[in-house]
């Protein structure tokens, strides 16, 4: 009698561990097979939807979403679950969540086409009001299709411009803000031979955001990342330009070592006082203003091309294919996308508007006129390819390495131009 | 009767006692490990989605990934380097925290902090104490005339830099276990060896270390694991270095999952993978190494 009971009862242990085991794993085991249900309306509709957004700030984006969740729910009874998370670890999470077959309704980040490609998400037929999507602005229109539907809906834009030092400029007895990269070289020259810790030029060419610090300097130079469909990394200009990088680098009128500095670095040198110049964008002057101490000027970015060119970034949200989902989600962006939510969260985040209404809500702003002149026709980096979601971490993480001691701008370009015709 | 009943009564309980422990051995390690191993055995996209199997293929590519020499020759360093500082100098912190002096509680205490603190906190501290132009190390050498040096961002200094804050962290946890292994040795060996006519570092060498052999077992192991498996202090200190330049495998596996242009959650499980193995047989070495070296004492 023992015995059997014993073994009963081990044995019921050793099935419950098991099945429990077994439950764990099917609960785990999103990364059985490919996600994204059919997504057709059809069905039982969700209560309840979830939205990862980015932090822009600590003190607004969490704030925003919050308002946004609780008019959402009075407007169409569903409840939306806000999970902001840092940029530093929003891949991390989005890709986890991805694997263990538990994607978000709504995704914000700075890449969707990979997850297009993949099948993930609704594009705007599905699920953006005719009204929103006639109401974005063009370029970012553009970069937010692939195949010829859009899938990446902004959320907000910004745009580069050339910040500079006013005081340093006139201790160095310059005049204007430099229009050309010969006037650049030779006031950042200037300013560095002032002394005393001056740096001319703050260059960040590290894993942060390299690929943005370039851009703003390509673009100048009449040069692109993709051209008709073709990559374009290692073209003529192209080298030219980072070869002139270099040259900063070399002739130390840019800060120590630019090749391993964060974009965050580089800002934090030029509000301290240190720096003549950099590139920056509405919330560097939004820290700048707050703190009061530089006095700085804006100006359009010094050029080699006709005109100066500015680069502009947005990023998406994204909306993942989820059975009983699709109402929910072209609910959420009706909401979004009506003039005052979709503006003033962008307002309250220092950046700038992503649709038509959105220039004329803004026009009035004197501060981010210089930013809005030239939004509509800024270059942006080719997101609506696939390959750029790899290529810009490719860059991220070798462009530094051209403007290091025996750095080799054109083998360094060779090599991510290599790397982009491998990725597609 | 009654023993049969006590019988059934002690396999419940057990069953009741051990239940949880199971459960959280079988969630927290073996499910992971499970999970570890198919992910490592499946092609991802880049968005983290399972495409299908992949075979052996994550394996082979990190195998022949260019910067894997680089990789494991600064694993290497950073877990040798930074393990045999940290008992050197606890050594000596021990005997010094065993001593009876005025104050000893506070200095005790004062000794834990480091441990108690988050490791992101303690190496965000040391990135602006090593900062170019704001950190406070550049300010004090400048203010005795030496140049500014780029403690995170030249290739000379970076693994230093980092090899001082991972033994200014493992040094609590390592003095405390030398501290009980020095209170356990008995007086009276001591007694003995001054009778004897032993100097102190006669007595030191002859006694005090053979008697901490257990404790430096301990110390050493445990830190191997724990300084191989170290990923915030690498991470944020090495933060604005691109490439793999100075990494170790565990922000090698991060990156090539995250960061890098690879973002291949596969690639990474396999050198996850991989993490394992090769901590698994450094430990297992070390402890044949130092049980032969007991034998032939």
């Amino acid at each position: 009698m023992v015995r059997a009971h014993r073994s009963l009862a081990l044995t019921a242990a050793i099935a419950s561990v098991a099945a429990l085991g077994l439950t764990a794993c099917s609960g785990g085991a999103g990364s059985s097979s490919a996600g994204g249900g059919a997504g057709d309306g059809s069905g039982k509709k969700v209560t309840r939807i979830k939205l990862v957004a980015a932090e822009y700030s600590k003190d607004h984006t969490a704030a925003f979403w919050k308002q946004f969740a609780e008019k959402y729910k009075q407007k169409t009874g569903i409840d939306l679950d806000v999970q902001v998370v840092s940029w530093d670890t929003i891949d991390q999470t989005s890709s986890t969540m991805l694997q263990n077959n538990n994607a978000p309704d709504i995704l914000n980040l700075n890449a969707y086409a990979s997850y297009a490609k993949d099948g993930l998400l609704y594009n705007g037929d599905e699920v953006l009001p005719a009204s929103a999507k006639s109401d974005i602005l063009d370029a970012f229109d553009k970069s937010g299709t692939y195949n010829g539907k859009l899938y990446g809906f902004p959320d907000l834009s910004s745009a580069r411009a050339f910040f500079y030092n006013k005081a340093l400029f006139s201790k160095a007895g310059i005049a204007a803000p430099p229009k050309t990269w010969s006037e650049l070289e030779a006031d950042a020259k200037r300013i560095s031979a002032l002394g005393d810790g001056s740096i001319g030029y703050a260059l960040p060419l590290g894993p942060e955001e390299s690929q943005g610090e370039f851009s703003m300097w390509l673009f100048n130079n009449n040069g692109s990342w993709k051209k008709d469909g073709k990559w374009t990394i290692n073209s003529p200009e192209n080298v030219k330009t980072l070869s002139f990088l270099k040259k900063l680098t070399d002739e130390k009128v840019t800060q120590n070592n630019p090749g391993k500095t964060n974009r965050a670095d580089a800002f934090n040198l030029f509000a301290s006082g240190k720096v003549g110049m950099v590139v920056g964008f509405s919330p560097l002057a939004a820290q700048l203003d707050k703190a009061g101490t530089v006095q700085y000027g804006v100006a359009p970015m010094p050029t080699q091309a006709s005109e100066p060119q500015t680069f502009g970034v947005t990023d998406y949200l994204m909306a993942f294919k989820k059975p009983g989902n699709q109402e929910a989600v072209k609910a959420f962006y009706d909401l979004y996308y009506q003039k005052d939510q979709v503006n003033q969260f962008i307002k309250a985040e220092g950046f700038l508007p992503v649709t038509r209404s959105g220039l004329d809500f803004f026009k009035d702003d004197a501060k981010l006129k210089v930013y809005l002149d030239t939004l509509p026709n800024a270059h942006l980096t080719p997101t609506d390819d696939p390959t750029w979601d790899k290529v810009k971490l490719a860059v991220q993480q070798n462009l530094g390495a051209a403007v290091s001691p025996g750095g080799d701008p054109q083998k360094v370009l060779d090599t991510l131009q290599e790397q982009a015709g491998n990725g597609s | 009767m009654t023993r049969r009943r006590a019988d059934r009564a002690s396999l419940g309980s057990a069953l009741l006692w051990l239940g949880p422990a199971l459960l959280l051995i079988g969630g927290v390690v073996v499910l992971p490990a499970v999970e570890l191993v198919r992910a490592s055995l499946s092609r991802f996209s880049i968005t983290g989605l399972r495409l299908g199997d992949a075979g052996t293929r994550n394996y082979t590519a990190v195998l022949q990934h260019p910067m894997l020499g680089t990789v494991v020759l600064n694993t290497v360093i950073w877990v040798v380097a930074v393990v045999a500082l940290t008992v050197v100098i606890s050594l000596g912190v021990a005997q010094f925290l065993t001593k009876d002096f005025w104050g000893r509680t506070v200095v005790r205490w004062a000794v834990i902090v480091p441990w108690a603190a988050s490791l992101v906190i303690t190496a965000k501290t040391f990135v602006m104490i090593y900062d170019y132009y704001y950190g406070t190390l550049n300010l004090l050498l400048g203010a005795v005339g030496l140049g500014p040096v780029d403690f995170l961002g030249s290739d000379a200094w970076i693994m230093a830099s980092m090899v001082l804050v991972g033994v200014f962290v493992s040094i609590p946890f390592t003095s405390y276990v030398f501290v009980a292994g020095l209170n356990a040795t008995p007086v009276e060996v001591y007694e003995a060896a001054r009778v004897d006519g032993a100097g102190p570092f006669q007595t030191w060498w002859r006694i005090t270390l053979p008697l901490l052999r257990p404790a430096l077992l301990v110390a050493v192991v445990l830190n191997i694991i724990n300084v191989f498996n170290s990923f915030p202090i690498i991470y944020v200190l090495n933060d604005r270095n691109p490439g793999f330049g100075h990494d170790t495998t565990i922000t090698f596996m991060y990156k090539l999952a995250f960061k890098s242009a690879e973002k291949d959650v596969g690639m990474s499980a396999a050198a996850g993978v991989f993490n394992v193995l090769l901590i698994l047989v450094v430990v297992v070495v070390y402890l044949r190494f130092t049980r032969w070296r007991e034998e032939s004492a």
